[in-house]
């Protein structure tokens, strides 16, 4: 009998773009090639993709391929994290009875509702519930950050007290009421994993039993055309400073590319202008304000200056395939995230192309990043510490070079989908 | 008739003496229950006669309003008037002259209406026999339905309860509907809603619930009250099985803050006093202050949580034999909106010769977070305060007033210090400090 596994993700890659939909979606893809391995992905989708809601319909297939479902969530309660509309919950339930599954493998509550794991629990008593985390959604009301509203700070641990300093408008009382009522549907999971082990250390802390929780890396296939870092090669191959830097990802306040920003104003106070930066990503709309104005008025200004003293060029959003050639043209990945980061994709995909990664000396970066073995560290959002990593970058010789050959190979998709297969079948030990 | 201060007055006239200028009053609420026609934007004149023999009309276009938006309008006001001298003092005196009596009346006649009509959704498949009916009274907030569904689904013996939630706030539920259903598909419980067309109040709405409890052991619950520990439901039928009757008829819990501090070990009494100072010479009133044995304490400090016969427990979580609720007419409805009718049901038992005891269960309360506190309900508070003191002052002082009451059913007797069959709990069973019962608290 074929293992059934069910995978629930937060949104469809396809649809919209996010590092945990898309760690789901590579372990669908990975686990639909192996033998004796049915699986089946379910999709949130919300109401701002109102062409693909069909009336009256609550899960539909999506865009005729096999397999893949869309949960067409609408209404949710992004506070309590639940719906407020049984006929939801009705066709999840009987969406369940309908596939069967073995395993049902939540990478998210959001869209779903946490209550939904009780669900499974209920529908399908022996189904054996395992839970990817991919933040701290269910520690941090604050979109999972764990960042302090009040001064931006990282913070170690949730508390009714600590929880209401960042939500003043919420009592105390709340914050119980809601780490009960997560704890309480989390409780009914077999097994969670976490992409970083620095992770685990938070939700144990927060008060998952230990023994529930494992480390499993966030697997992806490899982009680079020529495998095994090939195009980094090349690009090694033409000699010369290794004075590009790159950054990859979405342009929130989180991500810090106001931190790489800053830094660059001061190497140019330093007249310091021989490198420059390339910014590959979008959705600045979910930028703070004030971060949101600062990144414009550099790249406003930036664009006001002769090309020759330009020292950003902005290439916009990318999809993956376009990894190759956008990691063609730079030497350093810059990672200058102001939160912990739950895994950072992004380090993998410089390490696909052989980069190595300058990054935030916090979190999963600082995990995965030894300083001045495979990459360089600086302090979270610190940009003088940036720029003086990127002065030591552009100018010390060598550097480049060892770090470069001792950039690891990035988790592969295999490894990730060979890990879970083992937490589906219990065959791993805390 | 109600005098107050009124600083407008004052300003127009120059005047800066202590006169209460104003006054206001609640007339003709005996003739008030049932449908009224009075033309919308029609003048009505008011004649007011004083002692002096003097007359004065006044002729206004009155605003015409529902009852409940009267209720509101009154309280709202009272909360809102000044006094020259003791606040409270002022405005109890002004409600003894027979305002407080026909606004408590009016409000009995809008609690009536409402409980009696009642509308019932029961959700999910409920057992033949449960040994346990939860009563909860919602008002204001919804969200408590779903965050006590997930709370009180699991755990031991949970199956012998039965949950009503009586809804107070008629615009929430739909909304509770869809929560009931949710509950009974997610965590397969059983629920009654009983909704009623308006605010029946804290008594009204609990009293009509029990109609429609199927056991014999109603459980009294604030939707801001939730299990600390997952056994809570087994503790509270072994205490039903294991306690004499005498220790169980009518009984309380130990509450704990989210912050884990003690937030109620049963309930007592302390009278204050406010003094009046008026032509006719100085007066003295007692005023009853309803305290929490052990409030803020450290959850590790177990004399607060013993076992024992209290004054009152607080209607958050209050476990009464079916029969004697009934016994005891069930929660007064003089209170407006809510509040001492625990503590009146409480003494009431204490009379007919049941006090009520506290148990530690252990239960949190998020006190104040499980409903929407509004303007009016100041006003109603201050009434309630009033009608409280005035009902129960006489019974308190001097046998049940104090830390340490004089009252002989209030004393630990040798049997009942007899630890239960089964231990309750690691907490070990340790009486209260006595130390201050020589003490005569009274003033």
């Amino acid at each position: 009998m074929p293992l059934r596994v069910l995978l629930i993700s937060l949104f469809h890659p396809e649809l919209v773009r996010g590092g945990a939909q898309q760690v789901a979606y590579e372990l669908f893809q990975e686990l639909r090639q192996r033998a004796d391995i049915e699986t089946f992905l379910l999709a949130s989708l919300d109401e701002t993709y109102p062409s693909l809601f069909k009336s009256g319909a609550r899960i539909t297939g999506f865009d005729g391929r096999p397999d893949e479902f869309l949960f067409l969530s609408r209404e949710y309660d992004y506070w309590w994290n639940k719906l407020g509309d049984p006929l939801l919950i009705e066709a999840f339930i009987e969406f369940l009875q309908t596939i069967r599954p073995d395993v049902v493998h939540f990478h998210h509550f959001l869209t779903f509702g946490i209550d939904l794991i009780s669900v499974v629990r209920r529908v399908l008593p022996t189904c054996r519930i395992v839970f990817t985390f991919h933040e701290f959604m269910a520690i941090c009301a604050a979109n999972g950050h764990m960042v302090r509203r009040t001064d931006g700070s990282l913070c170690d641990h949730a508390s009714q007290v600590r929880c209401h300093q960042c939500f003043p408008d919420r009592p105390p009382e709340d914050f119980l009421l809601r780490k009960m009522w997560l704890m309480r549907h989390l409780e009914q999971v077999d097994r969670f994993a976490c992409p970083t082990r620095f992770m685990i250390e938070h939700y144990v802390n927060w008060g998952l039993a230990r023994g529930k929780v494992f480390h499993i890396s966030n697997g992806q296939r490899s982009y680079a055309t020529n495998p095994s870092r090939a195009n980094g090669t090349a690009q090694l191959d033409r000699s010369g400073p290794k004075v590009r830097f790159g950054f990859f990802g979405q342009l929130h306040d989180t991500k810090g590319l106001h931190i790489l920003l800053r830094a660059i104003d001061l190497l140019r106070a330093e007249e310091i202008t021989d490198f420059h930066v390339e910014i590959n990503g979008d959705n600045i709309r979910f930028a703070s304000a004030a971060v949101r104005a600062e990144i414009e008025a550099f790249l406003a200004a930036e664009q006001q200056r002769s090309p020759a003293e330009r020292l950003v060029i902005y290439n916009g959003s990318y999809h993956v395939d376009q990894l190759p050639q956008r990691m063609s043209r730079i030497d350093w990945c810059i990672v200058p995230s102001i939160w912990w980061e739950a895994f950072g994709l992004v380090i993998s995909e410089a390490w696909m192309f052989g980069k190595p990664v300058i990054c935030s000396n916090v979190g999963a970066m600082a995990e995965r990043i030894t300083d001045g073995v495979d990459g360089l560290l600086f302090e979270m959002g610190d940009p003088r510490s940036l720029a003086a990593v990127m002065r030591r970058a552009c100018a010390e010789d060598g550097l480049w070079q060892r770090l470069h050959d001792a950039v690891p190979s990035p988790p592969t998709r295999a490894a990730m989908a060979d890990g879970y297969l083992r937490l589906y079948r219990d065959e791993l030990t805390a | 008739m109600p005098r107050l201060r009124r600083r407008d007055v004052e300003a127009s006239l120059s005047f800066s003496g202590s006169y209460q200028h104003g006054f206001w009053a609640f007339v003709g609420a005996e003739d008030m229950t049932g449908p009224r026609h009075t033309l919308r934007g029609t003048e009505s004149t008011l004649e007011l006669c004083y002692a002096n023999g003097a007359i004065v009309e006044l002729t206004r276009v009155p605003d015409v309003v529902s009852d409940t938006d009267l209720r509101d309008t009154v309280m709202r006001y009272f909360a809102s008037c000044e006094y020259w001298g003791n606040r409270s003092i002022e405005a109890f005196t002004g409600l003894d002259e027979g305002v407080g009596d026909a606004f408590i009346n009016f409000n009995r006649s809008i609690s009536h209406s409402f409980r009696s009509q009642p509308l019932v959704e029961r959700f999910g498949q409920t057992q033949r026999r449960p040994k346990v009916s939860i009563i909860v009274p919602i008002y204001g907030i919804g969200d408590y339905l779903f965050l006590q569904s997930c709370a009180f689904a699991q755990g031991r013996d949970i199956a012998a309860y039965e949950f009503i939630y009586v809804v107070n706030s008629p615009e929430l539920i739909e909304q509770l509907c869809r929560e009931a259903r949710i509950a009974q598909m997610v965590y397969g419980l059983a629920q009654t809603l009983v909704a009623l067309p308006g605010n029946a109040g804290f008594g009204g709405a609990n009293n009509i619930a029990a109609q429609f409890a199927r056991s014999d052991r109603l459980l009294c619950l604030n939707p801001d009250v939730f299990p600390r520990d997952r056994d809570w439901a087994r503790r509270h039928l072994d205490i039903l099985t294991n306690l004499p009757e005498a220790q169980t008829r009518l009984f309380g819990s130990s509450l704990y803050y989210d912050d884990g501090s003690l937030m109620h070990g049963g309930m007592y009494f302390e009278v204050d006093s406010g003094f009046r100072f008026g032509a006719d010479g100085t007066t003295r009133r007692g005023v009853v202050r309803v305290e929490h044995y052990g409030k803020g304490a450290p959850s590790w400090a177990t004399q607060y949580v013993a076992s024992r016969p209290v004054p009152a427990v607080t209607g958050a979580f209050m476990s009464i034999d079916r029969a004697w609720f009934e016994k005891l007419g069930g929660f007064a409805e003089d209170y407006v909106f809510g509040h001492y009718e625990d503590a009146d049901l409480c003494l009431k038992s204490l009379l007919a010769g049941t006090p009520a005891w506290l148990h530690d269960i252990g239960m949190w309360h998020l006190e104040g977070k499980g409903s929407r506190r509004l303007p009016q309900h100041e006003g109603g508070a201050l009434l309630n305060r009033w009608h409280f003191s005035r009902t129960w002052l006489p019974a308190i002082v001097p046998d049940v007033v104090g830390r340490t009451p004089q009252h002989r059913l209030l004393q630990m007797t040798a049997k009942a210090q007899v630890p239960p069959a089964k231990p309750l709990g690691t907490k070990s069973a340790v009486l209260p400090p006595r130390a201050g019962a020589a003490k005569n608290r009274t003033r």
